[in-house]
């Protein structure tokens, strides 16, 4: 045991093959399984939401970033080490879901922000623009397309690679936003939200079996 | 033997019982049946009308009629357990019980969670379903292994169907035995098998042989007289399934079937109790070893998670793995098929096991009472002694090397020898010429077949011999005149002289003479030379040998002309002042292989005691031939006359040897018996009737010994249901004695039994292998369960994973065990004792368990660790990771490099978990299979490539595994996974570690026989 353990690399496990294409996630994290659920109105319906994507976004205060880098967009930053840096991301990228003009992110005008992100995986490299694309379905509605910030749900080559926990401290991985734009009527609205990775060839958006790689539908649901 | 009354016949019965009963009364209530079948036949005797319809017979239709009304005439076979009772059995026997209660508690976890949530996973549905599979199938296979072993049995009782010849509508036909009914007439000749019960109409020179009913080995002579109340002591009855030896005889059929005398023993036989087999109490005694422990661990730990805040229904499906992880569920099956490949084995060897577990109560016997004619016996008479010339020769009795080796060139022997073959009326059957002379089928009785082949090998032709001898008169053999004698030409042409030859009894013949053959020569008879022959025929009788005296007389050509006419029933012709030749003793030989087999018995620990229902002497000769008793212990008898003291004075504790008579056996008490049975260690039971057989065997089983009883009679059958296993004669052996056996010795030879005994041992050890190396695992399979919830890792080791090292990898190597060579003498060592040395004994479970099954555990763990660090998970991570692992709606669990899962690919990777844990198992299982070769000497003492079939099983488990993880690695029902070679050889140094572990435990056991080592690692 010891002897295997001896073995292992501190830096960066041995094998990725069983996580090739990363998984999305979102943010503020829902209580039960991917509902949000909450009432205009009533602020402690969405309290809890806020709070957590303050937290969430702790590390991306200016405060917080002033140390790392401003790295070149639209290119991958490779590093040879041993100090490895990370790029900033400006909140004001996520513009009104930045929580910097209105700290309630939206919920309480019924404009709710969902933070949508792609799992961490050491060393991955994805090829071409990738983006994340958000649709919203509603019962008897269209299925709409849901403004995302920043603009198109680009996500900037220059926060790749990962170089893993050790090396890699400081990494802020690139979020997405997504804000919910539908009016909140008297009758609860619920509405299917379903973001996918687009744009990038070597980063999946479906799998038969795992419904998170590289997509994630969550439902919300909005009372007045 | 000849005088036995039924009343004795009852009253054995009775004792068989209980032998403090032995009230009449008490009989006719209980064996009313019995009786009243007399009466009827009392009833029938005065039916004279029916004489008249002899040569009619009865018509078909009243037959049709009859045989409508009572069934057909053939004893209704044993009672059996319906089929479906018997598959029932299987499904609800040993482990299925455990897994019914596995596979329901999925379906009631399923129902939990449907209720609370629709959409939740099939899962354990599929688990509930996967379990009651394993026991349905594992069930339709112990069903069909057992009835594929009974079939044999049933195809061996179908012989050739018996006919009879029965006059019906006036006509004599050959119809199937079975369908003859009550009123038949039918006709019976020497060599025929009785077909139902009869009443002798007409009777010629009819003697029948009735031991199969009675125990008396005598030929009887029946007639159409009345002569008793009793129907088995009148001499016209006939019984169902005896023979006829010699004559003709026409007879009514007054009972069939079940009705019959034998019908009735038969139907008594069923009452006695079935004992279980030691083998089923061992693996009963087993089951319930594994099952304690599988549901006490459950239980706890049932508590223990509840107690740690985890769902109830969580808590049951931790339950449920516990309990598959617990229960060996292909041992079973294992057991099965290891049991009837030896029993495939034995039959090769002539031991045909009728019941599968049968194969290892021979093997822990201790006790064989066995009988003496056919079993220790060649079951023919053959000439063992020949005295003349005032001197013993001794005659070659061997099976088939009849060399004579004694001298032949005396004038004496040329008289004798022409004796022997003239005044004998047996004959050698037509038509084998080219079968070797002491095979060939003679007609007639023992004594003269035995003469006659002596005869044939030592002079040649002997029926050539007898016609150029022209018989011109003869007396045969009776009862009351107790000699033979006939009257020839001579083959001389110029010896006008008729020879009269004469045989019989010794003394008298010996009446009948005034002369004495000596070297050629006759000389007057005089004092010493009849002292002489006095002390030939006690020595010759002390050994137990039929003796026969031979005279002869050449009749003076002068007052006997070739012309005269010899009348046998005037005795025209002298009867005394003949001339003396020769004695010559007969005996039923010993098997030349019994006297082996029974020194190979005795350093076995196995006691044989020799049962027969023949003269003590004889008895008593045959067993110092054989070995039972050995040649140097005496009898009190034997002591009393050596030292010249009365037998009461002799001191009991000298002798060795024991000889009893049945009539001696019956005022035993209990007590007296079991007396007799534990102080000496040879023992004899002569002149005993089979019903004896039961008492002696009860008395057998109140020592705690094994019994096995061999028997070839009707009356047998109780003594054979009683024995821990009752093994009759293919050859000589009733129908009802092979029903009631466990086991049909094919060639009756004594020696059989031995080598059954070698395999049943053999198998005892090699199934306590098959055991250890199954249960090994079983903590192995268990420990990722408990470790899951106490420390909180992701599950190791799936439920289902777990099923396919049960009933995959695992199956064939612990059925290529079974071929496993013993690893010593095991026919050196005392039978096992039922209560003391288990199957599953502590040390077996505690070494397995705690020392291999542990270690096994760290090995996989170390592999399914590996697995998980390296892609990412370090062992400090995984602790209390469980609850966020499993939770569907977390996908980006963080690991220890900060990169994020998904559920689907932490799930992904907890199937690789189970499929390196499974690897881990299996490896180190080909290390625990190869130290399970041996329990004590070192695996190179024994040969590690001696047994192919452990390397196909080790073979099969590698592709086993193969096929598991590369070719349905995309099943993902399975949970297994494409796993990197590297994998497969992360637990190899911990299987290199078991097998030193092992070498070294086995090196002290060897080292230190008898310590404290050696009690508590050997098992």
């Amino acid at each position: 045991m010891w002897v295997m353990l001896q073995t292992l690399n501190d830096e960066v496990p041995k094998y990725r093959d069983q996580i090739s294409s990363p998984g999305l996630t979102v943010f503020p994290k829902p209580v039960t399984a991917l509902e949000y659920s909450f009432s205009v109105s009533k602020r402690e319906s969405y309290e809890g939401y806020i709070e957590d994507l303050k937290k969430f976004l702790k590390p991306y205060t200016a405060e917080a970033q002033k140390n790392l880098r401003n790295c070149q967009d639209g290119a991958l930053f490779e590093q040879k080490g041993p100090v490895y840096e990370a790029c900033q991301f400006p909140l004001a990228l996520l513009e009104a879901c930045s929580g910097e003009s209105d700290p309630e992110f939206g919920y309480s005008k019924g404009h709710p922000c969902i933070l949508v992100k792609m799992n961490r995986i050491i060393g991955l490299k994805p090829q071409g623009k990738p983006a994340i694309e958000c649709t919203g379905n509603s019962k008897g509605e269209n299925t709409t397309t849901l403004p995302v910030y920043p603009s198109e749900g680009n996500i900037d080559l220059k926060y790749f690679p990962y170089y893993g926990k050790k090396l890699h401290a400081s990494y802020l991985q690139p979020l997405v936003a997504v804000q919910f734009n539908y009016t909140a009527s008297s009758t609860p609205k619920e509405v299917t939200v379903e973001c996918k990775i687009v744009g990038s060839k070597n980063l999946k958006n479906y799998d038969d079996r795992d419904k998170f790689l590289g997509r994630v539908a969550f439902k919300i649901t909005m009372r007045a | 033997m000849g005088q036995k009354t039924p009343q004795i016949y009852s009253v054995e019965l009775n004792g068989a019982k209980d032998m403090k009963q032995t009230d009449k009364g008490d009989d006719k209530d209980k064996y009313r049946g019995l009786w009243s079948t007399c009466l009827e036949l009392r009833k029938n005797h005065h039916k004279e009308h029916v004489t008249k319809e002899i040569d009619l017979g009865l018509s078909s239709t009243q037959a049709a009629e009859l045989l409508a009304r009572d069934g057909p005439n053939a004893l209704s076979p044993p009672q059996e357990t319906p089929e479906i009772i018997k598959f029932l059995k299987q499904m609800v026997g040993g482990f299925s019980i455990l897994l019914w209660v596995g596979a329901i508690l999925c379906w009631i976890a399923y129902g939990i969670q449907f209720s609370n949530d629709k959409s939740s996973s099939l899962d354990n549905v599929y688990l509930g379903t996967v379990l009651a599979l394993v026991v349905i199938l594992t069930g339709i296979f112990a069903y069909y292994q057992e009835a594929k072993s009974t079939n044999i049995m049933a195809s061996f009782s179908k012989m050739i169907p018996q006919q009879a010849l029965v006059i019906r509508d006036s006509e004599k036909k050959i119809i199937p035995a079975e369908q003859l009914v009550v009123g038949d007439i039918v006709e019976i000749k020497g060599g025929d098998q009785i077909p139902a019960d009869i009443r002798l109409l007409f009777a010629q020179g009819c003697k029948v042989d009735n031991s199969s009913l009675t125990g008396e080995s005598e030929p009887q002579p029946r007639s159409c007289e009345f002569t008793h109340d009793n129907p088995l002591e009148t001499k016209n009855i006939g019984f169902y399934s005896t023979t006829c030896l010699e004559g003709t005889a026409t007879g009514m059929v007054i009972n069939t079937g079940d009705r019959t005398i034998i019908g009735h023993i038969a139907s008594l036989a069923s009452g006695v109790g079935n004992e279980k087999t030691p083998i089923a109490t061992e693996i009963e005694h087993f089951v319930h070893i594994v099952a304690g422990v599988a549901i006490s661990i459950g239980v706890l730990f049932f508590i223990i998670a509840v107690s740690m805040k985890y769902r109830v229904l969580d808590s049951i499906i931790f339950l449920i793995g516990i309990i598959v992880a617990n229960v060996p569920e292909g041992l079973l099956a294992t057991v099965t098929v290891t049991l009837s490949l030896t029993a495939k084995r034995m039959a090769k060897k002539n031991c045909l096991v009728k019941n599968l577990e049968a194969v290892e109560t021979l093997g822990s016997t201790s006790i064989i009472c066995s009988d003496k004619t056919g079993t220790l016996t060649q079951n023919r008479m053959t000439v063992a002694h020949l005295w003349f010339d005032n001197q013993i020769f001794m005659a070659d009795t061997s099976e088939d090397h009849f060399k004579q080796t004694f001298d032949q060139s005396s004038g004496t022997w040329a008289s004798l020898s022409k004796i022997i073959t003239l005044c004998n009326r047996a004959e050698f059957r037509p038509g084998q010429e080219r079968v070797p002379i002491m095979k060939r089928v003679v007609v007639g009785d023992a004594s003269e077949t035995a003469l006659l082949k002596f005869s044939e090998v030592v002079l040649g032709d002997v029926m050539e011999i007898r016609k150029r001898n022209h018989k011109v008169a003869e007396i045969p053999f009776n009862s009351t005149n107790k000699f033979q004698l006939s009257i020839h030409k001579t083959d001389d042409p110029t010896d006008k002289r008729f020879l009269m030859v004469m045989k019989g009894a010794p003394e008298k013949i010996l009446e009948k003479c005034s002369t004495i053959m000596v070297n050629g020569q006759e000389q007057p008879l005089d004092q010493s030379t009849a002292e002489a022959f006095y002390t030939a025929y006690m020595e010759l009788g002390g050994l137990g040998e039929r003796v026969l005296g031979f005279c002869h007389l050449y009749l003076s050509a002068d007052e006997f002309p070739e012309t005269y006419s010899f009348d046998v029933d005037a005795m025209n012709f002298p009867m005394s002042n003949l001339c003396f030749v020769g004695l010559l003793s007969m005996i039923d030989p010993p098997r030349s292989t019994v006297p082996d087999a029974i020194t190979k018995c005795r350093s076995a620990g196995i006691k044989v005691i020799m049962v027969t229902g023949d003269h003590p002497i004889t008895a008593k000769a045959i067993a110092k031939s054989v070995g039972i008793i050995s040649a140097n212990s005496e009898t009190v008898e034997d002591i009393a006359k050596r030292l010249n003291i009365a037998v009461e004075q002799v001191n009991k504790q000298d002798a060795k040897a024991v000889v009893v008579t049945g009539m001696e056996l019956k005022d035993m008490s209990e007590d007296q018996l079991d007396e007799v049975l534990t102080s000496y260690p040879e023992i004899v039971f002569a002149r005993t009737s089979p019903q004896q057989k039961l008492i002696i065997v009860e008395g057998c089983q109140r020592q705690d010994a094994v019994v096995a009883v061999t028997g070839d009679g009707v009356n047998d059958s109780p003594a054979l249901k009683k024995a821990d296993i009752g093994i009759a004669m293919g050859i000589a052996g009733s129908d009802a004695a092979k029903n009631a056996a466990d086991m049909v010795l094919l060639d009756d030879n004594f020696a059989s039994i031995v080598t059954g005994v070698e395999e049943g041992r053999l198998i005892f050890d090699n199934l306590k292998k098959t055991i250890a190396y199954t249960l090994t695992k079983n903590i192995a399979e268990l420990c990722p369960f408990l470790i899951y919830i106490i420390v909180g890792v992701p599950l190791p080791l799936g439920t289902i994973t777990i099923l396919f090292i049960d009933l995959g990898t695992d199956i064939v190597p612990s059925i290529a065990l079974a071929y496993e060579k013993a690893e010593s003498d095991i026919m050196n060592r005392k039978p096992r004792h039922k209560k003391k040395d288990r199957l599953v004994n502590k040390p077996l479970a505690v070494y397995s368990y705690l020392h291999i099954g542990l270690m096994q555990s760290l090995g996989a763990f170390l592999v399914y660790f590996t697995v998980y660090a390296q892609e990412g998970f370090r062992p400090s991570t995984l602790i209390n990771l469980r609850v966020e692992w499993e939770k569907d709606f977390v996908n980006n669990l963080e690991d220890s490099y900060g990169q994020e899962w998904t559920r689907y690919q932490r799930k992904y990777l907890e199937w690789t978990g189970y499929t390196a844990f499974f690897i881990g198992i299996m490896i180190q299982q080909i290390a625990d299979l190869i130290i399970r070769k041996t329990r004590k000497n070192s695996i190179f003492q024994q040969g590690l490539f001696r047994n192919k079939v452990i390397w196909v099983g080790i073979a099969s488990q590698i592709i086993i595994a193969l096929i598991l993880s590369y070719g349905l690695g995309s099943i993902t029902a399975l949970n297994f996974t494409m796993l990197r070679p590297q994998y497969w050889f992360v637990a190899v140094p911990h299987a290199f570690l078991i097998w030193v572990y092992d070498e070294v435990r086995k090196l002290f056991i060897r080292l230190y026989p008898g310590s404290w080592w050696d009690k508590n690692m050997y098992y």
